[in-house]
């Protein structure tokens, strides 16, 4: 004889609710209120950490950014030399440290530091000397004079 | 000719000191140092290395973690090519942009090779009920600096 269908009284239960819901509120136990606590705030604020971590793993990068060049700036105007003139003197001597480097060296290599930004003002001279060019005229122009008639 | 504002560049009028004597004054520098390295009189050494795309600050003695996988067992010693400045408390060598392999020496072993701790990426619109949950394990590999050299070669 085949049994085509279930019996009526043998009903499927959930028996791992407990380590179901642990496995979120773990995640929350370090929160502050009833979400470290109860479930149904606790999921609502486990998923919104989630997010919020996964985009401020995109967003850090760009922090730390701008927080080196804040400290390569104030290091530079230590030695007499804004940020832009500074980074771009030294890419033109072909001196290729990150801006990560640069701060680092900054904060635990103040000697080296120091060098960099000599290196760069040399290069910033000579880049200026170099745009004046030999001082003559250019040739075409015939009076620089304006004469009001 | 009567001076504008446009005779004079915006820049201070600077000038260089004479070429000939900058040469002296370089090659003196450079012979000193030359003699420093060569005697020996240098503490600790910290090396700028280009290594797995990023840029690290190294000294001997110490731990660099990278967050990918590195063809080499545990174990084996590795000399990075790359490096970009060398200096000790006296004088630093910069590169344009690398410093040449005859100059300087850094050697590494491989300690570890782990996975990192799960990093959980998720996805979620309000009210749209959507919501994708994805744990990323990156592979890690752990590297101990163990000596950083330099020769006198330069010239």
């Amino acid at each position: 004889m085949v049994l085509l269908s279930a019996p009526r009284w043998l009903r499927s239960r959930l028996t791992d609710r407990f380590w179901r819901v642990q496995e979120v509120l773990k995640y929350a136990r370090h929160f502050r209120g009833r979400k470290n606590r109860c479930y149904k705030l606790a999921i609502r604020s486990v998923q919104r950490a989630f997010v919020k971590s996964t985009k401020a793993r995109r967003k850090k990068k760009r922090i730390l950014r701008t927080l080196w060049i804040t400290r390569i700036e104030a290091a530079s105007l230590e030695h007499g030399l804004k940020y832009p003139a500074f980074i771009s003197n030294l890419l033109k001597s072909q001196v290729e440290l990150n801006r990560k480097m640069i701060a680092d060296l900054a904060i635990y290599e103040p000697k080296t530091f120091k060098s960099l930004a000599a290196l760069a003002q040399r290069r910033r001279q000579e880049g200026f000397l170099a745009a004046l060019g030999d001082g003559k005229e250019p040739e075409g122009i015939f009076s620089r004079i304006v004469h009001h008639y | 000719v009567a001076k504008t504002s446009l005779t004079s560049p915006p820049w201070p009028e600077v000038k260089l000191p004479d070429p000939v004597e900058e040469a002296k004054y370089h090659a003196e520098v450079v012979r000193k140092v030359n003699a420093m390295i060569a005697a020996g009189q240098y503490g600790r050494l910290f090396a700028v290395v280009h290594f797995a795309s990023k840029q690290w600050k190294v000294t001997s003695e110490d731990l660099i973690m990278m967050d990918n996988v590195l063809e080499a067992e545990c174990g084996d010693r590795i000399r990075m090519e790359k490096v970009l400045l060398v200096g000790a408390d006296d004088f630093t060598l910069i590169g344009r942009p690398l410093l040449g392999k005859d100059l300087v020496r850094v050697e590494a072993t491989v300690i570890e090779k782990t996975e990192s701790w799960p990093k959980i990426n998720m996805r979620f619109w309000r009210r749209h009920n959507y919501q994708r949950k994805k744990i990323i394990v990156n592979p890690q590999t752990v590297l101990r600096i163990n000596t950083i050299e330099i020769f006198p070669c330069l010239s």
